[in-house]
């Protein structure tokens, strides 16, 4: 079940791989700023990418890079990590094949955040072979990143849809603006991490699209030729996204890591040998907690 | 030459008779890879009587270079007279210039397996690259030098038309302005003969 939808995304990859036989990109759409008599224009993006390019996306990344973990430093030292009790019973949350996918999805991450920021800032890093081979390191860690986010997709699918929780949780921000142990509105995943899964699995899913693009330049999509849009303009679409969207994930990567690494205490646990402590399920998944009192799971 | 000379192309839409010889030449002068074309013709609104016209498009070497402000690795360098040039050991292949270029200069030659695309290749005005001027390196990488040689590039060297003009953009435009008031001047009407060969007095 779960392999078929692997095996769709990498034929639907390699199909892109080698479905480009005849150039695209240096075909009659080449000039798309010259316009024949009667013929219609492209989406122009030239402008706009040069301008987002040379101008914003590196302070922008810069930004993020140093901004968000200046932010959590400031949430440890200010307000501090929540510390929960390991006397009480564990629940057990996530199977070994949930924590196996998230393995795969988090050693993608590892490899894919720090090869595109180098990318990004290659001229720090002298261009050239070292930042060719991040490039290609980048293009072969998105097969890890397609195999773990197809099923990781479907896995949490269920329990990912909006609720009444999530607006009261965003309301108070998690509940991590002080160390009360109050119980936070959540069911089993929190807004946050909603929010991280759904930018990880269609934000990926865009990412993998505008990645390959960009990498294999040459697609032949004839949506984009009947609608009058040059392949030229596609690939500036693809990048401009591919970078605003890099943002969103680098800035909720680390997000993240820092909730389940720092701000709560052993949380990585659960994804390790799949058991979360009671305490943190009762206090910061307070309806998940309820569901489960009422089955008798605890 | 004037001081401040900015060497620039122009492609005299009149004359071009869209023939190909300014890419054939340049192709086959800096020994170019199959598919790679620094310099292209084509055609506007072809078959349309009255408004089809042809042009030679290959690098323009902007004033401020597009591509020169989106290149993350920084690699390319515009020498004083305006010519934009690259450094290839730099660049990674990310085709960002391409992107942010509106002639859709740049080129990327398909390096080994798989059609992954290797670094950038574009029209260097014949003047090389970073590396040693007339070096075998520097003609293996980005192809002859003629420039430094003295020699003009060889695509508007060859054009039969004198369509494609290149060099100080000042003079070029003197020249184009030249030929556009002398449109339809000089027509003869009688053969040639004594009185324009010496003059009609002895
Ligand atoms: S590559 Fe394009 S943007 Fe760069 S100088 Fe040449 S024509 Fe201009
Ligand atoms: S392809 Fe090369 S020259 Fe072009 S923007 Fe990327 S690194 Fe720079
Ligand atoms: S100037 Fe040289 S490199 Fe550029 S198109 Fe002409 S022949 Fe080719």
């Amino acid at each position: 079940m779960k392999s078929k939808y692997i095996i769709i995304a990498l034929l639907a990859l390699s199909s892109l791989a080698f479905g480009a036989s005849e150039s695209v990109v240096w075909s009659d759409n080449l000039i798309d700023n010259i316009l024949g008599y009667d013929k219609k224009g492209s989406l122009h993006l030239g402008q706009y990418f040069t301008i987002l390019q040379s101008t914003y996306f590196k302070p922008l990344f810069l930004g993020v890079l140093f901004g968000v973990p200046a932010v959590f430093l400031l949430h440890y030292m200010v307000i501090g990590p929540m510390i929960f009790s390991h006397d009480r019973k564990k629940i057990y949350v996530f199977t070994l094949f949930h924590r196996v996918i998230h393995a795969i999805a988090g050693v993608s991450f590892i490899l894919l955040i720090p090869t595109g920021l180098i990318m990004m800032f290659a001229s720090t890093f002298g261009g050239g072979e070292f930042v060719r081979v991040c490039k290609e390191i980048h293009a072969i860690s998105t097969l890890l990143f397609i195999v773990s986010i197809v099923p990781m997709f479907f896995m949490w699918l269920r329990w990912m849809f909006i609720h009444l929780d999530d607006i009261k949780w965003l309301m108070i921000v998690g509940g991590y603006l002080n160390k009360d142990k109050k119980p936070v509105p959540a069911g089993r995943f929190n807004a946050g991490q909603k929010t991280w899964y759904w930018l990880a699995t269609l934000g990926g899913f865009i990412m993998i699209g505008t990645g390959a693009a960009m990498y294999f330049q040459d697609i032949r999509l004839d949506i984009l030729a009947s609608n009058h849009i040059s392949q030229i303009d596609f690939l500036r679409a693809s990048a401009i996204v591919h970078n605003a969207l890099g943002l969103a994930v680098v800035a909720l990567f680390f997000t993240h890591v820092y909730m389940a690494v720092f701000a709560i205490k052993g949380a990585i646990h659960s994804m390790i040998d799949g058991h979360k402590e009671e305490e943190e399920v009762e206090i910061l998944h307070s309806s998940y907690y309820r569901e489960l009192k009422e089955k008798g799971e605890v | 030459m004037s001081e401040n000379a900015r060497l620039k192309f122009y492609c005299d839409e009149h004359r071009c008779i869209s023939c190909d010889g300014c890419s054939v030449a340049c192709a086959e002068a800096h020994e170019l890879p199959a598919g790679i074309n620094r310099r292209k013709v084509i055609t506007m609104n072809e078959g349309i009587l009255g408004l089809e016209y042809s042009l030679s498009i290959a690098c323009m070497h902007c004033t401020d270079a597009p591509c020169e402000q989106v290149c993350p690795t920084d690699c390319f360098y515009i020498r004083e007279d305006g010519i934009v040039l690259h450094d290839k050991e730099k660049c990674i292949g990310c085709a960002y210039c391409l992107y942010a270029c509106p002639f859709g200069a740049p080129q990327f030659p398909s390096d080994g397996a798989f059609g992954i695309k290797g670094v950038m290749d574009k029209c260097t005005m014949c003047a090389g690259g970073p590396e040693e001027t007339n070096s075998h390196k520097e003609r293996e990488m980005y192809g002859q030098n003629r420039i430094s040689e003295g020699k003009v590039p060889v695509c508007a060297a060859m054009c039969s038309t004198k369509a494609l003009l290149v060099g100080d953009s000042a003079e070029i435009s003197d020249i184009y302005r030249e030929r556009v008031l002398s449109v339809g001047h000089g027509v003869k009407t009688q053969p040639y003969g004594w009185s324009t060969a010496y003059g009609s007095k002895i």
